[in-house]
């Protein structure tokens, strides 16, 4: 077996940004589910709010979960690429030796274990804040709402997504499998092409670095751009909910955009530093700076990271007046909402001092590196 | 010059370096022969600056290297020293003329592409590593190290993933640009028969030196045996 339950269970950023998405939907889901029977004992006068609750738990639950779990299946092919392309050797010698391709990518089909971990812990936790979340969305005219257990969510939220994301893993792999037997042995991974640079010829080394940095990993450009949306959005939004949802919700929005910033970013620095070591170790030795170095391998993210965070301050804004002016459009006393300008530097200020933080902490491990490791490696 | 006295290294409780002393002259081509383990590539890495002693003293060009510090160590490589790796260490994703800037532009060096063309490979600047054979990655890594124009380099088994061919090849482009350009040489390789082109062998063992020799008569690369 080359893939061990171990690699399997590695991904816990894919178990975070699943335990996030699954967390939202199960609460959400299921105050759905517990509060559509409800329709007929409601009063006129408070439909208009029911009908709204409604709509709140069904568009969060959508785009939490459409959102989150597309990130994770994104993650999770970037993930399996990287695990081939670190691998190739090995699973070439594997190949070689007479071991079908369909074979070995079936035993990608533990990456589904982390999806697996992430969804479960979610639902828990997803039923562990419940009844705090069912307070903050009461409907006037109704008592409390009863937690109901709905088997089918379980289903829906856990092992749907397990099943779909091993299918997924495994599809992949198989295709990404199908190089050459000597290509895989030469640790070669995907096509390699003769570059005609024309009028960047003289483009100096450093600056090409970066470049090509930037272009041969743009999986984790996107990846830094939805850290620094998600952190964006979701702090601002945490933060200038306080009129429109309960406190909780508020904390609750802030701490899962704090965790899912984190989580992506470190993910992607991770990778990119990892996949660089060599690069980086032979810089050094030739003579070019800590700080040279750090340029050429994170310098040309900081765009991306620009970019994410200004699209999340777009979107926080447009879903809350999604949310304010069609939602909510029929329901009286709902609090205007506009763009909160001091929590908008606030957020900017922690996303600098944040960023800033996270590329010190990489410049230090890559003052870590040295040539001698690279050369015992071989 | 390169002078170094009862240099120490240990990693973890192995000793890799035990006492070491040596003296390497100006312009000079020194190979130091050994067997896996006997501490041959943990000299090199010391006397380049790549890594500390624990003890005794390195004097390189007049510069005290065991008196440095990171940031100067780092300076004195991107000034003096040139590096040649038995895996090439090639950056994959850029082109060859890419690949010899990294070392170029450390020295502000704009007439790279004659060295690129002095190793052959003047038809090649586009390709990427992967495209070229084991030897022509090889001579990308010396276009890289010379053109950086370093005053000492140090080779780490350059011939070891090579055929005896383009071993040969390799070696007596290596020669040719070291007695054309009189830098420092310090070629680290267990392959006895390599000892025959230098200037001076130093053979170690257990992390001593064992025997310094100089070669009255030296051979060239097709010389040699293999």
């Amino acid at each position: 077996m080359i893939i061990g339950p171990k690699d399997g269970f590695k991904l816990a950023g894919i178990s975070i940004v699943c335990f996030c998405a699954v967390y939202v939907c199960t609460f959400m889901l299921n105050y759905y589910l517990d509060v559509l029977p409800l329709g007929d004992t409601i009063p006129e006068q408070f439909s208009a709010l029911y009908k709204a609750q409604l709509a709140t738990a069904t568009f969060t639950a959508a785009i939490t979960g459409g959102v989150l779990g597309l990130i994770a299946v994104v993650m999770l092919v970037f993930y399996i690429k990287l695990y081939i392309d670190g691998h190739a050797k090995q699973l070439g010698i594997i190949k070689a030796l007479g071991q079908t391709r369909g074979r070995i990518a079936a035993e990608f089909c533990v990456f589904g274990l982390s999806v697996f971990v992430g969804c479960l812990l979610g639902f828990g936790g997803g039923w562990a804040s419940m009844r705090v979340i069912y307070d903050g969305l009461t409907i006037e005219g109704i008592g409390e709402i009863a937690m109901t257990f709905h088997v089918e969510l379980l289903f829906a939220l856990v092992f749907a997504p397990t099943a779909v994301t091993a299918l997924i893993s495994v599809t992949y792999a198989y295709f990404a499998l199908a190089r050459p037997v000597s290509e895989l042995l030469r640790g070669k991974c995907g096509k390699e092409k003769i570059e005609r640079e024309g009028k960047n010829k003289d483009r100096s080394f450093l600056a090409e670095m970066c470049l090509k940095t930037l272009t041969a990993k743009k999986s984790l450009a996107f990846f830094v751009a939805f850290s620094c949306f998600c952190f964006s959005a979701m702090v601002q939004m945490g933060l200038s909910m306080e009129n429109l949802t309960t406190a909780t919700m508020g904390y609750m929005i802030l701490a899962i955009g704090i965790v899912l910033a984190v989580v992506t970013m470190f993910m992607a620095t991770t990778s990119l530093v990892r996949g660089n070591i060599k690069n980086i170790s032979v810089m050094k030795a030739f003579g070019y700076s800590l700080r040279e170095c750090a340029v050429s391998v994170l310098g040309g993210y900081a765009p991306f990271a620009l970019i994410g965070f200004g699209a999340g301050s777009a979107y926080q804004y447009g879903l809350l007046q999604l949310m304010i002016n069609v939602i909510f459009a029929d329901v009286g006393s709902v609090p205007e909402y506009s763009f909160n300008v001091p929590v908008f530097f606030i957020t900017l200020a922690a996303f600098v001092l944040s960023y800033a933080a996270v590329t010190l902490y990489y410049v230090l491990k890559i003052n870590r590196i040295t040539v001698k490791e690279v050369m015992t490696e071989n | 010059m390169i002078k170094a006295e009862n240099l120490v290294k240990s990693y973890g409780g192995t000793e890799a370096l035990r006492g070491l002393s040596l003296e390497i002259a100006d312009g000079e081509f020194a190979v130091i022969l050994g067997a896996s383990g006997s501490g041959k590539s943990t000299l090199l890495s010391v006397l380049s600056g790549l890594e500390k002693a624990d003890g005794g003293t390195i004097e390189c060009n007049g510069v005290r290297l065991d008196t440095l510090g990171d940031r100067e160590l780092t300076l004195f490589r991107k000034k003096e020293v040139g590096f040649i790796f038995q895996q090439y260490y090639l950056l994959p994703h850029l082109s060859v003329e890419k690949n010899v800037r990294l070392g170029a532009d450390l020295s502000g060096n704009k007439n790279y592409r004659e060295i690129i063309a002095a190793v052959g490979l003047e038809d090649k600047l586009d390709r990427k590593p992967s495209a070229l054979s084991g030897g022509e990655q090889q001579r990308v890594a010396i276009a890289r190290a010379l053109a950086k124009n370093p005053r000492i380099l140090f080779l780490d088994e350059p011939t070891g993933a090579l055929d005896e061919k383009t071993g040969r090849e390799v070696l007596d482009y290596i020669a040719g640009l070291h007695k054309a350009r009189g830098f420092t040489m310090i070629m680290v390789t267990h392959n006895l028969n390599i000892a025959d082109m230098a200037e001076t062998v130093v053979k170690m063992n257990s992390g001593k030196i064992v025997g310094i020799y100089k070669n009255t008569e030296r051979k060239s690369a097709y010389e040699i045996g293999w």
